[in-house]
């Protein structure tokens, strides 16, 4: 029995010893003096590189800081974020995607911009990026990219030289180069006119159609509402592009291949598509005889859009150097370091001077459609975009393969979303 | 001469209550023995399996996300939720269709195989075909998905390459609606084959040769020897292999994950895989667990169901 007892006083204090090792205190400290902020970042090589520019320039300038970086894989990092948050133990700064951010706003876990930079933040970027980091109109993030899928096309140059065709300048034309451009075998298509079936592209696409017509889709009670003319004819007008026009097919949705995976395979001749796809294709393909060419609008109004807020800035709550780590990330959002960040990892400025500096477009030239349509742009709303694309996107695969009308389909993704809303 | 009874009676008197010491000492070195044995698994049965179904269970009744300071109770909302839920409807048959396929499939090619194998008689080749069938389950599943993922490639793909080889168009194996689900089924037969070869094969070594030779004599055919004596005496090993297979099935994640992630048109969305997006992707802890809780009653009913209907009365 003596033994016995030996052994759980030795279990309990390794126990002891065990929690003591958890709660210590791991983010953030000035033990020599130096405020030590942790920051969290994915390890998206190009962002690690602006990331440790920022810093390396910072700490020269502010010998009292000191920032520790610590890079997480994409997929791990959003669950490495969540779980620190929720055992109460996250990084004093993280860059997240914004529309993570709702959720940690909602739940009070955020610093919010401090009062003396409000003012710069709410002027000084654009809506829609700011929208998933905003709660009760208090901005509780600043954006580094304005997320977009909209407004540019990849073009491949050869398929339009040799079929002869200039690019389109309205949708009428786009339909029509696209079933130019379509090559059809044995009744599959071999190339694609336009494509957009993906799994961003469908919705994004589908609320531009909305906007475009002028319609609306959130209700005052924060309600989606697909049953509305317009969204029916944009459903309607996505739909035609794989029933009636016959420019694409659903064969490659949920597939390994992106739309745009298949535009530098030379499988496609347009494809709608983020400028992000540009540095893509690049890298992964060496490709890069192509054009970004505007999107023609649906109608005769802009070419309307919504976003989701991209990457950008939060500070925890529960920090202890809140005020420091703030600094840190105006320093690194202001007009020269946020052009510096975009021009590195090739995203579209959040900051409206950065995008607007024309040396942007000198060193980023195939992003002019994307810049140019950026004061179109309405941010998304409060949402889970996952929930909101994956709803659509079924739907859209049923409607489209002629498994339900239309405006069955949309109310299905009506109630679904407010069903999802309301909990 | 009396005293010799009186000092034997006096001893086993003595012995009788060392004897019993001895026992009761013994008994306690056995428990001792039994609770330090058992310890250590039930620490971790408890904390890794009851603990976390009870959980789970618990959750199913909250709308519950770790970032929530407070959790509001809600009853049996999330139930009657799932009841409106098209996608969970879905991957409910979806889950069905898979197992009810792919587990008679794996039983009956596991089975031929292993009959297969064990008529090999020299023991080199026997070894070998044994440990070729089971080199598949040494992979992690994910790792095979992978593989078979770009096997499944409609242009450059071993598959359609063989097909187009043989002047046949190429398949949409995982992108055609109507397809998707047998190719992931497929892929799961081949990597998963190998455990219940092996098991099949301890069965049918354990029966008794004496009843072959003896329905070799009354003059029975392979067909009837195989009906007869194999399908009865294997039933043991069986209905093992099926309440394993069944068991694993009804939870298979990754391969889905990988190969379709639940597309195309939801027709590979299965229950493991709707768990994980709820819980994960949309942070639906509360409603995850219902959809948890549903698949555990499932499996609960039908392993007693398979233990009611498989119970056998003979041994030899």
């Amino acid at each position: 029995m003596k033994n016995l007892k030996v052994i759980w006083v030795v279990f309990l204090m390794l126990l002891l010893t065990l929690s003591a090792c958890s709660n210590s205190e791991s983010t953030s400290g000035s033990s020599d003096g130096k405020v030590n902020l942790t920051w969290w970042s994915h390890d998206g090589p190009t962002f690690v590189k602006a990331n440790k520019k920022f810093i390396k320039d910072y700490e020269a300038a502010n010998p009292n800081v000191k920032i520790n970086l610590q890079i997480y894989p994409y997929d791990a990092f959003v669950q490495k974020l969540k779980a620190a948050y929720a055992s109460k133990n996250p990084p004093d700064m993280a860059q997240v995607f914004g529309s993570w951010v709702p959720e940690y706003t909602k739940n009070d876990l955020l610093s919010p911009v401090p009062d003396e930079m409000k003012d710069w933040v709410k002027s000084g970027f654009y809506e829609p990026a700011l929208g998933a980091y905003t709660h009760d109109e208090v901005p509780y993030g600043i954006p580094q990219e304005y997320n977009i899928e909209n407004g540019g096309v990849l073009a491949n140059p050869d398929m339009f030289k040799n079929a002869g065709l200039d690019y389109p300048k309205t949708w009428d034309e786009l339909i029509t180069d696209a079933q130019k451009l379509t090559v059809t075998q044995n009744g599959k298509i071999q190339v694609k006119g336009f494509d957009f079936v993906n799994y961003d592209n469908i919705t994004f696409t589908f609320l531009s159609l909305i906007l475009q017509q002028k319609g609306e889709y959130w209700t005052k009670d924060n309600q989606v509402n697909f049953s509305t003319p317009e969204a029916v004819k944009a459903m309607d007008e996505l739909k035609k592009f794989v029933t009636d026009y016959k420019v694409t097919n659903l064969r490659d949705f949920g597939g390994k291949l992106d739309t745009s995976d298949l535009f530098f395979k030379n499988k496609a001749a347009m494809v709608i598509r983020g400028p992000w796809s540009i540095a893509e294709g690049k890298e992964n393909y060496q490709f890069e005889k192509l054009d970004y060419i505007p999107m023609p609008s649906f109608t005769e109004n802009p070419p309307y859009f919504a976003a989701e807020s991209g990457w950008g800035e939060i500070v925890a709550k529960s920090s202890k150097h809140q005020e420091e780590a703030w600094k840190f990330i105006k320093y690194m959002t202001e007009k020269e370091n946020a052009k510096y960040f975009n021009i590195t990892t090739f995203t579209v400025p959040a900051n409206k001077e950065a995008a607007q500096d024309p040396e942007f477009l000198k060193a980023l030239p195939k992003m002019k459609a994307s810049i140019d349509v950026l004061p179109y742009g309405m941010f998304i709303g409060i949402i889970d975009t996952d929930f909101l694309k994956k709803t659509i996107n079924d739907n859209f695969q049923l409607i489209a393969a002629d498994k339900v009308s239309v405006e069955d389909g949309l109310k299905k993704i009506e109630t679904t979303i407010n069903q999802m809303l309301n909990k | 001469m009396s005293s010799i009874p009186e000092s034997t009676g006096t001893k086993t008197a003595i012995e009788i209550k060392g004897g019993k010491k001895r026992t009761q000492t013994q008994i306690k070195v056995q428990n001792r023995f039994i609770f330090f044995s058992l310890t250590p698994i039930m620490i971790v049965f408890i904390v890794f399996s009851a603990i976390p179904i009870v959980w789970g269970l618990v959750l199913s009744f909250y709308q519950y996300n770790p970032l929530q300071e407070h959790s509001p109770f809600i009853g049996l909302r999330n139930y009657m939720d799932l009841l409106k839920d098209d996608v969970f409807i879905k991957s409910f048959w979806n889950t069905f269709k898979f197992v009810i396929i792919a587990v008679p499939a794996n039983i009956a090619i596991t089975l031929m195989i292993a009959i297969g194998v064990n008529r090999i008689r020299n023991n080199m080749f026997r070894n070998l075909f044994r440990t070729i069938y089971f080199l598949p389950c040494i992979a992690p599943l994910a790792g095979s998905a992978v593989v078979w993922s770009t096997m499944f490639n409609k242009d450059t793909g071993l598959f359609n390459v063989l097909l187009n080889f043989l002047h046949m168009p190429g398949v949409d194996w995982l992108t055609d609606p109507s397809l998707a689900m047998y190719s992931v089924i497929a892929m799961t037969l081949w990597a998963d084959m190998g455990f219940n070869i092996v098991l099949f094969m301890a069965g049918l070594d354990s029966i008794p040769k004496m009843f072959y030779e003896a329905a070799e004599l009354d003059g029975a055919n392979p067909w009837k020897r195989f009906w007869n004596i194999t399908v009865p005496l294997l039933s043991r090993t069986t209905l093992f292999v099926t309440i394993m297979t069944c068991l694993a099935y009804f939870q298979m994640f990754p391969q889905f994950q990988i190969l379709t992630n639940g597309e195309p048109q939801n027709e590979t969305r299965v229950l493991a895989l709707n768990i994980y997006d709820h819980a994960f992707t949309y942070m639906n802890m509360g409603y995850a667990s219902a959809i948890a809780s549903v698949l555990f009653v499932i499996i609960l009913i039908i392993t007693i169901i398979q233990l009611k209907l498989g119970k056998s009365q003979w041994e030899y």
